[in-house]
């Protein structure tokens, strides 16, 4: 008796360590992502926005200065322009990219040589930024630019488009959308890939012309991924810093001063606590945005 | 037998060791509060020859490669000592490093004009440099003292000069040593424009911190700064104002091209003949060294023209010097390196010696040391790309005209999105003269200098 307790004892013990051993699994196997995830997001998160309530210059102890630097920001002229300036470039560069994204990816959707189209159309998202950029200043140069150049052999006026501030916008969305368009089309490609071939064959066989197939069929089943191209474009404009900080370093007149390049200010001048409290606020702008944009691509969709 | 009580691994456990591995990982080394601020070096021992390792930053380009051989003859007489020399945007990475502490060079090139942000964590060079001080170019010696401490090794002096197109103005029957004035540049622009209608003789800076930076140059002529030495605001000054008026009167009478330094407007219309006159730092001369062509040899320098007859001819844009940060791992041997590479004569005929950038030696600055400057001893020879003009004799002659008592504020670089600004609006006929002043001094008081 006594040995047959002792060995259903021993039973029972092996399977409580087998259980323990079996609960402790999870944790180990997501323990070096948690760890991971700690060190370079959780962490610098929550000591950012630590610092957005001190005037931390880097240097010293951490002087608590409570909303300040949040009064501060939200009731500086720069810091709206700098807002201002990413809401006139998200204009300029997002829908124009849907649209151009969506109209290359169903044009290229039966084309031949389709690897050899999306290669090239990712090959600006690939190439250095700074030649890019460089490229760019000599290309819309107002006296010796050849886009100018070509303007005026057709008659029309030349532009300022690296001098003046509407124009520089427009150049330097220029450059984004150029850069990072076909990025977009490669995902688009992949979506439009999702939807099967009977359902166009059916719509045909009901009579459906292009446009209707496209509107009725392409553009609600790809919803989804255009959210996605909406959620990236949104956050690529409003983190945007090279390509203005190369082209026109912000100017002309800080006209292309992005809430990206207001932010690295922030960082160059070793005003941590602002640059913190101000990247906070672009966190928060940026979420609405992102989630306002999804929203209403998702209610035509459940439409 | 294992209770359950030890062995079981719960999630507040879990985030706990996770918290505390963080730490022990030493994310804690970049918590406020690791910094001292600006901290002196004690002297290094003299006895004993210098050994170790030692990182040196210096920015990418034409002086990288001209430090890269400068080290080489510090590591050749102190064969012990390894130099890992890097090239990086020092503007853009080093006041990131400084705070976050991760990777701090043991020395790194930096602009005058940035020094005072980056102050805070420097090191304290005061009783390294005490003995070099009366050798030092006194208006050098006050842009590296920051609140009575001296936190880099002065390096260059970068003395304003007056470049103009020598072909241009001989045809145009203007005599260069007539130069005199401000107001004699001006006549000078409108005799010029004359004989060349398309000509737009007068460059004009389009870039927001050049701009800020040309301008201090033409107050620092005139004894002025940004601030005075009792720290206060005196931007909305005369001098300021003498500038701003000659600079809107070059822009409304079109005798000025509008262009941002060494872009493509800038030397297109150089090497065509739009452009004959700029009043720049001596460092104007790597353009008709490196980038020009058509124009190639046709420029000349002289001294800049003064704002009243009589006045002071030179004044400084830019200059460079040497930091030492207060993380540094061995700052004693970084100070070994700088102080032969500035005070030696060694390292200075190095320094500003033929290399395969400058063959004829680095032209585009002088020493901030003075028994360098010995007008009759150059340190580089006359420049080809200037018709073979002895540059050392003019730069030489304008760097010790150059008025002392500047004052770096420390927002000066914060300073260019007001100031700098403004002048852009001003040289784009948006604002006066006296709206650049009164804004940007109403900005900077109210944005820099305010109560924080």
């Amino acid at each position: 008796m006594a040995t047959l307790t002792e060995a259903t004892a021993t039973r029972r013990s092996a399977h409580r360590v087998r259980r323990r051993r079996v609960k402790a699994a999870p944790y180990l196997f997501v323990a070096p992502f948690v760890l991971v995830f700690a060190a370079f997001s959780a962490y610098p998160i929550f000591f950012a926005l630590q610092l957005s309530f001190t005037d931390w210059h880097g240097a010293g102890a951490l002087k608590i200065t409570g909303l300040a630097n949040y009064r501060y920001l939200l009731t500086s002229p720069d810091f709206w322009q700098s807002m201002a300036t990413s809401g006139a470039l998200w204009l300029l560069v997002v829908p124009a990219q849907v649209m151009l994204a969506l109209t290359i990816a169903v044009a290229l959707r039966k084309a031949r040589f389709r690897g050899l189209f999306s290669a090239a159309l990712i090959a600006p998202f690939v190439t250095p930024l700074v030649a890019m950029a460089q490229v760019w200043i000599i290309l819309f140069d107002q006296d010796f630019g050849a886009v100018n150049h070509g303007l005026s052999s057709i008659g029309l006026p030349t532009i300022g488009w690296l001098t003046t501030s509407a124009w520089a916008k427009v150049t330097v969305a220029l450059l984004v959308l150029w850069r990072t368009t076909g990025y977009a089309v490669i995902l688009l490609m992949a979506g439009l890939s999702t939807i099967p071939a009977d359902v166009y064959e059916a719509a045909r066989i009901d009579g459906a012309g292009a446009w209707q197939q496209f509107w009725s069929i392409t553009v609600p089943l790809v919803t989804r991924t255009l959210s996605f191209v909406v959620v990236i474009g949104t956050l690529t404009v409003f983190q945007l810093f090279a390509e203005p900080y190369v082209v026109t370093g912000g100017g002309p007149f800080n006209a292309t001063r992005t809430a990206g390049l207001y932010l690295y200010k922030h960082i160059t001048n070793s005003d941590l606590g602002l640059g913190a409290a101000n990247s906070m606020l672009l966190v928060v702008m940026v979420l609405a945005l992102s989630l306002a944009s999804i929203r209403l691509l998702r209610s035509r969709e459940d439409s | 037998m294992t209770t359950p009580s030890a062995t079981s691994l719960s999630r507040r456990t879990l985030f706990r060791g996770a918290g505390a591995a963080l730490v022990a990982g030493g994310l804690g080394a970049c918590a406020p509060g690791s910094t001292t601020g600006s901290s002196p070096l004690p002297s290094a021992s003299t006895t004993k020859p210098p050994s170790g390792e030692i990182t040196i930053w210096d920015r990418t380009g034409d002086l990288y490669k001209v430090f890269d051989k400068a080290i080489a003859s510090f590591t050749a007489k102190y064969p012990q000592v390894k130099v890992n020399h890097v090239a990086v945007d020092i503007n853009a990475k080093l006041p990131a490093t400084l705070i976050s502490g991760a990777g701090v060079p043991d020395g790194a090139f930096y602009d005058d004009a940035l020094l005072t942000g980056v102050a805070p964590h420097l090191h304290d060079l005061s009783q390294l440099i005490e003995q070099y001080k009366p050798d030092i170019a006194p208006y050098k010696l006050g842009v590296v003292t920051v609140d009575g401490k001296v936190v880099a090794v002065p390096w260059d002096l970068d003395p304003g000069l007056l470049f103009y197109r020598e072909d241009i103005v001989t045809r145009a029957g203007v005599d260069p040593a007539s130069l005199t004035t401000y107001d004699a540049l001006l006549d000078a622009a409108r005799t010029v424009r004359e004989k060349s209608p398309n000509a737009k003789p007068i460059h004009l800076e389009n870039d927001q911190f050049l701009a800020q930076l040309w301008i201090d140059m033409f107050a620092n002529q005139q004894g002025a700064g940004m601030v005075g030495a009792d720290g206060k605001l005196t931007i909305d000054s005369d001098p300021y104002r003498n500038v701003l008026t000659w600079l809107d009167k070059v822009r409304s009478e079109g005798l000025g091209t509008l262009a941002k330094y060494t872009q493509p407007t800038d030397l297109q219309t150089q090497d065509n003949g739009t452009q004959v006159f700029v009043p720049w730092a001596q460092w104007f001369v790597f353009a008709p060294q490196q980038l020009l062509k058509a124009s190639k040899g046709k420029w000349r320098a002289t001294a800049l023209p003064a704002w009243q007859a009589g006045g002071a001819r030179a004044g400084v844009m830019g200059g460079s010097s040497f930091v030492i940060p207060a993380k540094a791992k061995n700052p004693e041997l970084a100070w070994r390196l700088y102080e032969h590479l500035v005070f030696s004569k060694e390292g200075y005929t190095t320094v500003y010696g033929q290399n395969d950038v400058y063959p004829g030696g680095l032209n585009t600055s002088i020493p901030s040391y003075l028994p360098a400057l010995d007008p009759n001893t150059p340190l580089f020879k006359p420049i080809e790309a200037l018709g073979g003009q002895d540059l050392w004799k003019v730069a030489v002659e304008a760097g010790k005209q150059v008025p002392s008592g500047y004052t770096i504020p420390t927002w000066w670089g914060k300073a260019v999105d007001y100031f700098g600004v403004n002048v852009q609006k001003l040289l784009a006929g948006q604002m006066t003269p006296d709206q650049v002043l009164t804004t940007s001094a109403t900005q900077i008081q109210k944005n820099l200098m305010g109560p924080s």
